[in-house]
């Protein structure tokens, strides 16, 4: 009955896990699926091992809210085909987000991504606290970017929003020409958290990107924003913790609709 | 949820264990004041040292007025830091984080507390409370030399010989060997009485491994402290996910039982490292 085709990824449930959360390991995106997603995303990978930031890089600053700056900590898509080729063996449909540091790695990297099995790619060119921001806040680089990506793969290319620029569906009119099957919307936004008592900002990184309840608002501001203009699927993502912030987003707003699992901690 | 926010609190105490360990006390007045959640045996902390780093440590124990410690060894920077903090420092921590040791229902269980290093830590915040609900158990540290071993005259003042066994691969102190002989032997002995045997066991996972296929052999209920590189501490980045099963250590462990091991493909074999790549252990 929850069945979707979302730009030719037949999907049984509308609820994909969105990139960055439990996608590292084949035996967690199992377990997702497990409990009912129709897809996931893995977390973005690179063309090469990548340690990423140090720790504090995950924490909550409110109740189901979090920041984080992970800093695309990625085991490099080498030694990532193992874990694409285990999942794989669920047959379930798999997204892999990548990032590249240039337009020939990230074509590089979905290729590889492409024949080892995965079923979609979605494009990080928006992390908001690493290199590849510059790519999402630039319309023209979008356009080229995907465009190349797009020419060079056989799969559905989905491509994840930056929200933190003055006009995002310049940037999604951009990818929409570029070829891209579907936008996700949104990416986190620009964060920081200061202690007080040490006056240090927490995360290593210093800032980093908001993600869960609080951003679940402005999500929905951006995705009925986005399908005034685009012609291509909006998959909406952002502070999901329930079926009514899912049920939010499909009235009358995006096509189709992306959860991020974040487990219980209570 | 409060536990997963990172609160700075001071140091209220440290005392030195052996000579690159050290126990932590952690000023929770400020905290308590709030009907903070209290920590439970087998429970750990993501602890940051402001401006280095964030690491899971297991809590060792509580002192009389409720505060919280760590026991740390010198390995890394972080913990380098952490070792030559001094009392009124600052330092930041999130939890109680996981789950933790289920203690038996029955007073007559035999109860065996096996450990390597500092994987004692648990192990100490167990005893405590074993201790204080009337529970007789054995208490097993191993160390590769004398001069490693922790907590030697805190367990020495509270437990007596027949309870407490030591052992110290130079045979520097205590019985010479590995401390998971000792445990194999007393496992014999105690396995032919209709007690009920609970063996709770934290180290270096090549000794739990071990402790894992003795107590296989004589069907005790088991639980395990198992550790692995985390960054969330609560359930979201997956770097701690064991194969094939996808249990989170940070989340549906650090302690797991015989029958979860069990399912592990990865115990004593794999871990995860930052960047999410598969390493051997």
């Amino acid at each position: 009955m929850l069945d979707v085709n979302l730009s030719g990824l037949k999907l049984s449930s509308p609820i994909i896990l969105a990139s960055g959360i439990l996608g590292v390991s084949y035996s967690s995106m199992k377990n997702v699926i497990d409990a009912g997603a129709g897809a996931v995303t893995t977390k973005s990978i690179g063309p090469r091992k990548r340690i990423g930031y140090k720790n504090p890089s995950i924490f909550e600053v409110y109740p189901g809210t979090f920041v984080n700056s992970v800093g695309l900590g990625n085991p490099g898509i080498d030694d990532f085909i193992y874990e694409i080729e285990e999942i794989k063996k669920y047959e379930f449909p798999l997204i892999v987000s990548v990032f590249g540091d240039s337009t020939k790695s990230y074509i590089e990297v979905a290729k590889k991504a492409e024949k080892a099995g995965c079923d979609a790619i979605e494009l990080n060119i928006s992390c908001p606290h690493a290199e590849v921001s510059s790519i999402g806040i630039d319309k023209n680089l979008t356009y080229s970017l995907v465009r190349d990506v797009t020419s060079n793969l056989n799969i559905p290319v989905l491509v994840k929003l930056n929200p933190n620029v003055t006009d995002i569906i310049e940037i999604a009119l951009s990818a929409e020409k570029g070829g891209a099957n579907a936008v996700v919307a949104i990416n986190t936004l620009q964060a920081m958290v200061i202690d007080i008592n040490t006056r240090q900002p927490i995360l290593s990184h210093g800032s980093g990107g908001l993600s869960g309840k609080a951003i679940h608002p402005i999500a929905i501001k951006k995705v009925y924003d986005l399908y005034k203009h685009l012609k291509i699927p909006i998959i909406g993502c952002g502070g999901i913790s329930n079926f009514k912030d899912v049920i939010e987003f499909f009235s009358g707003l995006s096509h189709k609709f992306k959860t991020q699992e974040v487990p219980d901690y209570d | 949820m409060i536990k997963n926010r990172i609160k700075t609190v001071k140091v209220l105490d440290t005392k030195i264990e052996c000579k690159d360990v050290k126990t932590i006390t952690l000023n929770m007045e400020g905290l308590q004041t709030q009907n903070y959640p209290e920590p439970l045996p087998g429970q750990f902390l993501m602890i940051w040292v402001p401006g280095i780093d964030e690491i899971p440590m297991s809590i060792s124990g509580i002192d009389d007025e409720g505060n919280w410690q760590i026991t740390v060894k010198k390995v890394g920077d972080c913990t380098k830091k952490l070792f030559n903090l001094e009392k009124e420092e600052f330092l930041g921590f999130r939890g109680p984080l996981g789950n933790n040791f289920s203690i038996p229902t029955n007073q007559n269980s035999k109860i065996f507390l096996v450990g390597g290093g500092t994987g004692l830590a648990p192990l100490r915040f167990l005893s405590q409370k074993l201790t204080s609900e009337d529970f007789e158990f054995i208490l097993l540290e191993g160390a590769k030399l004398k001069k490693e071993l922790i907590y030697i005259n805190e367990f020495e003042n509270n437990f007596n010989n027949s309870n407490f066994y030591i052992c110290t691969e130079d045979g520097s102190y205590g019985k010479k060997g590995l401390v998971t002989e000792t445990f194999h032997s007393l496992l014999n002995e105690y396995s032919k009485s209709k007690n009920k045997i609970y063996v709770y066991s934290c180290g270096p996972e090549k000794m739990l491994y071990e402790v894992y296929h003795l107590s296989e052999r004589v069907n005790v209920e088991l639980q395990v402290s198992l550790e692995r590189i985390m960054r969330c501490g609560c359930g979201l980045c997956g770097l701690c996910s064991i194969d094939p099963v996808g249990f989170l250590v940070c989340k549906d462990g650090p302690i797991f039982t015989m029958k979860q091991l069990k399912k592990m493909d990865d115990f004593g074999k794999f871990k995860r490292d930052f960047s999410g790549k598969k390493i051997q252990i």
